[in-house]
């Protein structure tokens, strides 16, 4: 839409020097060449009328691919293994929506965030030898966007997988058992009520910050003599006989907008309707943002990982799970109120 | 009782026999010596008891008519999906078929019963006078504020939390504001509850009635400025604890711009109209 305005904009200025040729015009026509850039190959070389067959035709070709690719046992699945104790799945793409409460069976109140799996989607399977040389890996692609912005090498790898463009891929380390076929879609049902997760998100950023925000330092005093002395470091490190400040001191700078992992939290409630995950507290980014859920790999809460789903849950498999699976603990809305003893 | 009955019914009978009678000779007989003659000629007088008095249970709080969506339902002004807020819209209703959440207002008195392990009977009521609903979607909540013993206690429920066993609307009434916080500052009278109040009976159609009551404050400090334009109460008698010169400080930080600010509209309307009927839809599932 922005686009489009400033393209009304670029014409209108022309139209203005065309006409007037008036000295104020000019300053006009400069602000809106800048914005050319923000329009897309489509408005560049096609007319109004197709464009609008491209994108009809677009959006029926992704959702055909994403319908082809719902039942993915049926053409020759790859080989598929046992779980077992030590193997490592892959993990989820999947968008914040926000935090709601929930509340235990003991009347507790605890605060969950709901994460929504949108069209995550297996892209690509790097071996051991390609990827580090230690782990292979599987690369996954959540939430479909334009295929406008995206490069013909990454075009390429979506195109292979026999998807739409994802805005958001990651990389998983994943065991050589857990090793799934390009193109198999994962949903929330990957992840099961009572297990621990770790996501990981890009923070939401700060900006530059002094040091009391960026590290909890004290500050100083308000009152008592201080002169332009109250939100400032102090000291920065030892005198004489090192005689330098040591690297990686804790100093103001830019702060956020950084990976950051949100280890072992619980996950409270499954929708496998909506494809939507309960997680126990607040994940890093902010809404709308995109993350990356895999298994915890807390070494204190890798037993709550009993037989789940391996590789993958497949829908064709296990098509009659209950719209919601909630956590033995969790208070479901539809028993009567609690009484407590 | 049955043959004074029949009796009663005989002398009824002839009675209107004889009423139907002196239509046609009007000029000869009255009805009263009708009577009298009837009376005489039957039975004696009996005792006749007057019709049960149908008794209108006006204690018990009937079940809301008017068009009334809690106002936890709808969405805040952000960017967060609209999808979030329908999925939370699911639970509530589930806790609402549950649990029946009546209407109420900021200003109404609630009585809560809720399960505490700490208490004995292991159930606690509180009866209070809200003064604030806060929150949107499954974390809503209201305070209830009463004196006891003296003492000024408040009290946060969450609306939807399962610990909540009754909610009951002793008194349904709006007051002039929206947010009653004031009351910390004023005297204690106007917060004061009775715990043992009976139900009062409000129609169940119609407006709500507002109570115009005008509070009198403590003196000055109070935990706000409350007679500060952004707060806009009406619910003060702010003629007796502030100076005019006072009053007419505080509207320094008036800002009378903001209102023509289009930027900062957010019209519900429409949006509450569309929630109200994919409620109702629900809840009669």
């Amino acid at each position: 839409m922005a686009a489009w305005s400033c393209r009304f904009i670029l014409q209108r200025g022309i139209r203005l020097i065309s006409l007037q040729a008036a000295p104020e015009s000019p300053v006009k026509v400069l602000s809106s060449i800048r914005t050319v850039k923000t329009t897309t190959w489509f408005e560049e070389n096609l007319t109004e009328d197709n464009q609008e067959y491209m994108r009809k035709t677009i959006a029926e070709d992704y959702l055909k691919q994403t319908a082809e690719k719902l039942n993915p046992l049926k053409d020759e699945p790859w080989q598929r293994n046992e779980w077992t104790e030590g193997s490592r799945r892959v993990g989820l793409v999947a968008v914040k929506l926000g935090m709601a409460p929930i509340w235990t069976k003991t009347g507790e109140r605890h605060v969950a965030t709901l994460l929504q799996v949108q069209d995550c989607h297996i892209l690509k399977h790097l071996t051991k030898e390609q990827y580090d040389g230690r782990t292979a890996a599987l690369l996954v692609g959540g939430k479909n966007v334009s295929p406008f912005h995206r490069t013909e090498k990454e075009m390429e790898i979506f195109r292979d997988a026999g998807v739409p463009p994802k805005q958001k891929v990651t990389v998983f380390r994943v065991s050589d058992n857990a090793l799934i076929k390009p193109g198999t879609p994962l949903y929330a049902a990957h992840f099961r009520p009572g297990q621990y997760v770790d996501v990981t998100a890009k923070s939401i950023g700060k900006g530059f910050q002094g040091v009391m925000k960026r590290w909890g330092f004290k500050g100083q005093p308000a009152s008592h003599g201080q002169t332009k002395t109250h939100r400032r470091p102090g000291a920065s490190g030892p005198g004489g006989d090192p005689a330098k400040v040591f690297k990686g001191k804790k100093m103001p700078g830019r702060m956020g907008n950084t990976f950051i992992t949100a280890f072992g939290l619980k996950i409270w409630r499954v929708n496998t309707k909506h494809n939507v995950l309960y997680v126990n507290g607040s994940v890093p980014g902010h809404r709308n943002c995109l993350v990356k859920i895999r298994d915890t790999i807390l070494p204190s809460r890798t037993s709550t990982l009993l037989s789940p789903p391996f590789p993958t849950y497949f829908t064709e498999e296990e098509g009659d799970l209950d719209e919601d699976l909630y956590d033995e603990n969790m208070f479901v809305h539809t028993e009567p109120s609690l009484t407590l003893t | 009782m049955a043959a004074c009955r029949k009796g009663l019914d005989r002398v009824l009978f002839s009675l209107s026999l004889l009423r139907a009678h002196n239509f046609h000779n009007e000029r000869f007989l009255s009805t009263s010596l009708c009577r009298l003659a009837a009376e005489n000629s039957s039975e004696p007088p009996k005792f006749t008891p007057p019709p049960r008095p149908v008794i209108i249970d006006k204690t018990q709080a009937a079940a809301s008519l008017r068009k009334f969506l809690s106002p936890e339902f709808v969405p805040p002004r952000q960017r967060t999906v609209p999808f979030k807020f329908s999925i939370e819209r699911q639970d509530m209703i589930r806790r609402r078929k549950v649990l029946d959440i009546p209407e109420f207002y900021v200003g109404s008195i609630l009585a809560v019963i809720m399960a505490d392990p700490n208490a004995s009977g292991k159930t606690h009521r509180f009866v209070g006078i809200c003064i604030k609903r806060s929150g949107k979607g499954l974390g809503a909540t209201f305070v209830l504020r009463n004196i006891i013993e003296n003492q000024g206690v408040e009290i946060c429920y969450e609306l939807y939390s399962p610990r909540i066993q009754k909610i009951e609307v002793l008194k349904l009434e709006k007051r002039l504001d929206d947010d009653l916080m004031y009351l910390r500052d004023a005297l204690p009278e106007y917060s004061k509850v009775d715990p043992d109040m009976k139900p009062v009976h409000v129609s169940p159609t119609g407006e709500v009635p507002v109570n115009k009551t005008k509070v009198r404050m403590r003196p000055k400090p109070w935990s706000k400025r409350w007679e500060r334009p952004k707060f806009n109460i009406k619910g003060i008698r702010f003629d007796l604890c502030l100076t005019p010169e006072q009053m007419e400080h505080a509207q320094k930080w008036a800002q009378p711009w903001q209102e023509y600010d289009m930027l900062k509209e957010y019209d519900t309307t429409k949006l509450e109209e569309e929630i109200f009927s994919e409620v109702q839809k629900e809840m009669s599932k």
